[in-house]
């Protein structure tokens, strides 16, 4: 997903903002004033959400406890094969390290995309537009080709990686097990690295947005009243910003969690996350049964997760 | 959203998962294989031909340009579309057999799959019979020690495209030679800058053979056993990359200094990178050779048996060779041979003489079960 | 020498003692704006690389080591086998997809923005979901459905995913487009004695037609960028992403960075462009 994504959500909360009698449903009618004229108008995109995405849904886990194989098909035995659940123990290591590398990719890119986005609210000027496009602009050349451009960057003999081991940065890291001596091409730190720089225009925008909204003469009050700026941050800005956080988290998290492509193309065999599992299970094993429970599994870890993470912040819409 | 709504739409949502086993209640099945299409080879005039990477003649200035595809065009009038979009054998036959097994065109008429990928699809009925009234080139040329292989007898549904043994690849300048696979997993010096090749079929194969395994006759036990030492390896670091053919850049660019590697690629590499060796492992190299298919449901068959046929012509296959510089399955491509490169007419990975083949062996064949019982543990080492 | 007292001690007390000089000072004011450049720079690097590595004429198959300047890559943009028709066939997909996911996007943003109606939080959930969702279960669903229909992956396969998730986003961008319409300017219209119809095509859709147009552009580089879902779902169909990702094993080609270049500067255009426009249309 490019980064062109988030400028949806940074649009809909810069707009809502601006007309605050427009958040909801207006009142006044739209065109035709027949009872059936919204499920009318919602027909065919929700008919297309549910063949395409809601009933794929369902067979995914219909398929999980089939049995068979590709070449001579596969059937429903009752009262399913649920021994194809047993790939989830299988694969712990996996499912708990994409969690994990999410975790960490989600919490590097809050710590980069706060300073960009304060900067580009408050700080910025008239640049600010300018700045909004330059943060949006690379997100919309392909994401593989950025990813195959850190490989050169993160390559053995670049000057990145030959300062960091000159820098003795290298063994640092190695000894935190993030990489391995004297690479950082084909490491864990890569892998969290890439998926950190994929999704940090999609923490940028909301938090972006969150703090657009924000009354600036908040902080000068706060400092008017001897408040040092770090305190101001900590007691002003940030609480107001926990919505644009906890979307940005959202929006990171759950796309890592299932991404396979920066494992793939900067990680190694020992840092492959479940996207790899599975992608290799279906088209390498060509286990349909055991990557539809896989991937279910996934989708099931990562609806707790949100859940309880929604609720625990405290913000209680988000859409 | 609110809590409550999530909440309740969750539910709604557990109802639904609940009932979907009655919905699964179809299940899926190969459909019937259908008769053949027309063969549109008259009216189109073209054929469809996929292949690995740098796996057929290349134009020195001009990396795009085929000279022997465009000679063939010349010759009978008939555009070939050429793509290289075969990386890995397994994800090769996931991505097709469901066409294959609903029956549909795959878009390709002629495919080079491996020899094992190759068995597979033809005890499927997945890939169609050749008609050898239209190979005469093929029945004449193609060299003894290919043209009867135990998978398929008399070649009824597969022609040779290139041949080439798998073995160790090191970088003399960098590092000591590599002479056992055992040196490959264990060796210090190479720690971190190994790669293995992903498929099975030829790490797990050579790991066996350094075990001392006769592997025209393993059990279960000694393949798993094979996949512990290279999990071993793994978990130890010594290993940084599973790869297809893509060794090439990482012992390139510097990024592995000893891999599993096949042997045209190697030899190919020798032109930029002299100190770039080929080594035959001591307990034994593995030899396969690829093979030409015809899918099912292919639209263009004339055109495809007339362009198999055309690269056993024996100077159309030694210009191949000359490029790819793998082992030219077509008699008489020696003799041609010397009129295009004289230095490659006594390399044995081209042209293996029989001190050479002594030293090749290869695996027995398994059946479907076993091969995804293999998939499935191997898949666990590699990672994914 | 008398003692003085300076005159400007009790204002300084009344200053934070802590304030150091010179040149930390310098920093720390700016910290901000320092800190905020460094990541933009940390953003533009690869785009960087890929544009810097475009004008480079690799040795071998792998374009990792910068060997010579040459335009080559860009002359013969075509060159590596297949390639364009990838391309070719992202662009075309991409278009499709934008306009069918546009269309019912559209018609689903006016109902749940406009109307209040029953299940309307469902609806907004439901439209959600598929961007809460990782693409490898997306995609994964949608194959296993598609195998259960004995339904052939291909094109058609690949766009019926790519309107599904673009779908989401786009019923989120015009919705907030409407949620942000000033209903005077309705009201305004319906008291110049103007039926509902003209209403909303003479003022509304006009009104939301950037919303619209925004929303065509996500949902296209949502389409064209898309690797995941559309890897698990097009059969050996080869789309551009597709593409790369088989040329990162084989071999990248310049002309692989030629096409991310050239997809970075048109993008950059057009959003300047839409700038330039807009901040005409406001003078005017």
């Amino acid at each position: 997903m490019s980064g062109g994504a988030v400028a949806a959500t940074a649009a809909e909360q810069r707009d809502i903002r601006q007309h605050p009698s427009g958040g909801g449903a207006t009142e006044s009618k739209g065109v035709g004033t027949s009872k059936w004229t919204p499920y009318l108008l919602l027909a065919p995109g929700f008919l297309w959400l549910l063949v395409f995405f809601l009933i794929p849904t369902i067979f995914l886990l219909a398929f999980s406890l089939y049995s068979g194989s590709l070449d001579s098909g596969y059937s429903f035995e009752f009262p399913g094969q649920w021994s194809n659940y047993k790939a989830v123990v299988d694969y712990w290591p996996q499912f708990a390290r994409s969690f994990v590398f999410a975790g960490l990719s989600t919490v590097f890119c809050l710590a980069l995309a706060y300073p960009l986005a304060y900067f580009i609210a408050f700080r910025s000027g008239k640049w600010k537009a300018t700045l909004l496009v330059l943060v949006i602009a690379p997100f919309f050349t392909s994401f593989l080709i950025r990813t195959l451009a850190w490989k050169t960057i993160l390559a053995d003999d670049s000057p990145v990686v030959r300062f960091m081991n000159w820098s003795h940065i290298n063994d640092l890291l190695t000894l935190l097990h993030l990489t391995e001596s004297g690479r950082v091409l084909n490491t864990p730190l890569a892998v969290v690295l890439g998926l950190t720089y994929n999704f940090l225009p999609f923490m940028v925008l909301p938090l972006y947005a969150s703090l657009d909204r924000m009354d600036p003469r908040l902080v000068e009050a706060a400092q008017d009243l001897y408040s040092s700026p770090w305190t101001a941050l900590r007691k002003i800005t940030w609480p107001l910003s926990l919505p644009g956080v906890v979307a940005g988290t959202l929006l990171t998290f759950i796309p890592a969690a299932g991404d396979y492509i920066n494992a793939e193309l900067l990680g190694t065999t020992k840092v492959s996350m479940i996207g790899n599992v599975i992608q290799d299970q279906f088209f390498v094993v060509t286990d349909y049964p055991t990557a539809s429970a896989l991937s279910f599994v996934l989708m099931l870890a990562i609806l707790v997760l949100v859940f309880f993470y929604v609720r625990r912040s405290g913000t209680e819409d988000l859409v | 959203m609110s809590r409550r709504q999530v909440l309740r739409t969750s539910a709604a949502g557990a109802v639904a998962m609940a009932t979907a086993p009655l919905l699964s209640a179809c299940g899926t099945k190969p459909v019937e294989r259908s008769t053949l299409p027309p063969d549109r080879s008259q009216q189109d005039r073209s054929v469809s031909f996929s292949n690995w990477a740098l796996y057929i003649d290349v134009d020195e200035n001009d990396p795009s340009k085929h000279p022997t595809l465009d000679a063939f065009t010349a010759k009978t009038g008939i555009k070939v579309a050429y793509t290289e979009d075969i990386n890995d054998p397994d994800e090769l036959n996931a991505k097709l057999v469901p066409s294959f097994q609903s029956g549909q065109d795959t878009g390709h008429d002629i495919l080079v799959p491996t020899e094992e990928i190759a068995t597979k699809w033809l005890r499927a009925g997945y890939v169609e019979e050749l008609d050898h009234a239209l190979l005469p080139n093929v029945t004449a040329n193609l060299i003894d020690s290919l043209a009867h292989p135990a998978w398929d007898k008399d070649r009824t549904y597969t022609v040779p495209w290139q041949s080439g043994c798998t073995g160790i690849a090191y970088d003399s300048a960098k590092v000591k030679p590599v002479r056992t696979i055992t040196d490959l997993l264990t060796r210090p010096d190479l720690k971190g800058k190994v790669a293995l090749i992903h498929d099975w079929r030829d790490t797990v194969a050579l790991v066996m053979l350094d075990m001392g395994v006769d592997i025209t006759s393993y059990t279960d036990d000694q393949f798993f056993a094979a996949c512990d030492l290279v999990q071993k390896a793994v978990d130890s670091g010594q290993v940084r990359k599973f790869t297809g053919g893509d060794y090439t850049e990482l012992l390139a660019n510097g990024s592995v200094d000893a891999c599993l590697a096949w042997s045209g690629d190697i030899v190919q590499l020798q032109y930029d990178t002299p100190t770039m060796t080929y080594a035959i492992p001591e307990a034994g190299q593995l030899i396969w050779a690829d093979a030409m298919v015809i899918p099912q449901q292919a639209q263009h068959r004339a055109n495809a048996h007339a362009l198999m046929n055309y690269y056993y012509d024996p100077k159309v296959a030694a210009q191949v060779t000359a490029t790819v510089q793998y082992i030219c399955p077509v008699k008489g491509a020696r003799e041609e041979m010397a009129r295009i490169d004289k230095t490659l007419v006594d390399n044995p990975l081209i042209f293996p003489d029989a001190d050479f083949l002594k030293t090749t062996r290869t695996s027995r064949l398994v059946d479907e079960a076993t091969q995804a019982r293999y998939t499935a543990a191997w898949v666990k080492v590699t990672g994914g | 020498m008398a003692t003085t007292t300076a005159p400007s001690q009790p204002a300084k007390v009344a200053r934070s003692t802590k304030r150091p000089g010179g040149p930390i000072r310098w920093v720390r004011e700016r910290i901000i704006p320092i800190l905020g450049s460094l990541v933009l720079l940390y953003m533009f690097l690869p785009i960087f690389v890929v544009i810097v590595f475009s004008f480079n004429l690799p040795n071998g198959r792998f374009n990792y080591q910068w060997v010579q300047f040459s335009t080559q890559a860009w002359t013969n943009l075509c060159a590596p086998g297949g390639m364009c028709e990838a391309l070719r066939l992202s662009l075309v997909l991409g278009v499709l997809a934008t306009l069918g996911a546009v269309i019912l996007g559209t018609l689903v943003a006016f109902g749940i923005a406009r109307y209040r109606f029953r299940g309307r939080s469902a609806s907004n959930l439901l439209v959600f979901m598929p961007m809460a969702t990782p693409e490898v279960v997306m995609g994964s669903a949608l194959l296993t459905w598609f195998v259960t229909l004995t339904f052939a992956r291909g094109i058609t396969t690949i766009l019926i995913a790519h309107v599904m998730f673009c779908l989401s986003f786009v019923v989120v961008t015009v919705k907030a487009r409407i949620a942000g319409l000033d209903p005077r300017l309705e009201q305004a219209a319906m008291d110049l004695y103007a039926d509902e119809r003209t209403t909303f095509w003479k003022v509304t859709f006009p009104l939301v037609l950037p919303g619209i147009v925004g929303a065509s552009l996500l949902a296209f580089s949502l389409s064209f960028d898309d690797f995941i879902v559309t890897n698990f779902n097009s059969g050996s169909t080869v789309t551009f992403p597709m593409y790369v990702w088989g040329a990162a094993q084989r071999g990248t080609p310049p002309q692989i960075n030629v096409v991310g270049s050239l997809m970075f500067l048109v993008s950059l255009g057009i959003v300047l462009v839409a700038q330039v426009v807009q901040r005409r249309r406001a003078k005017a």
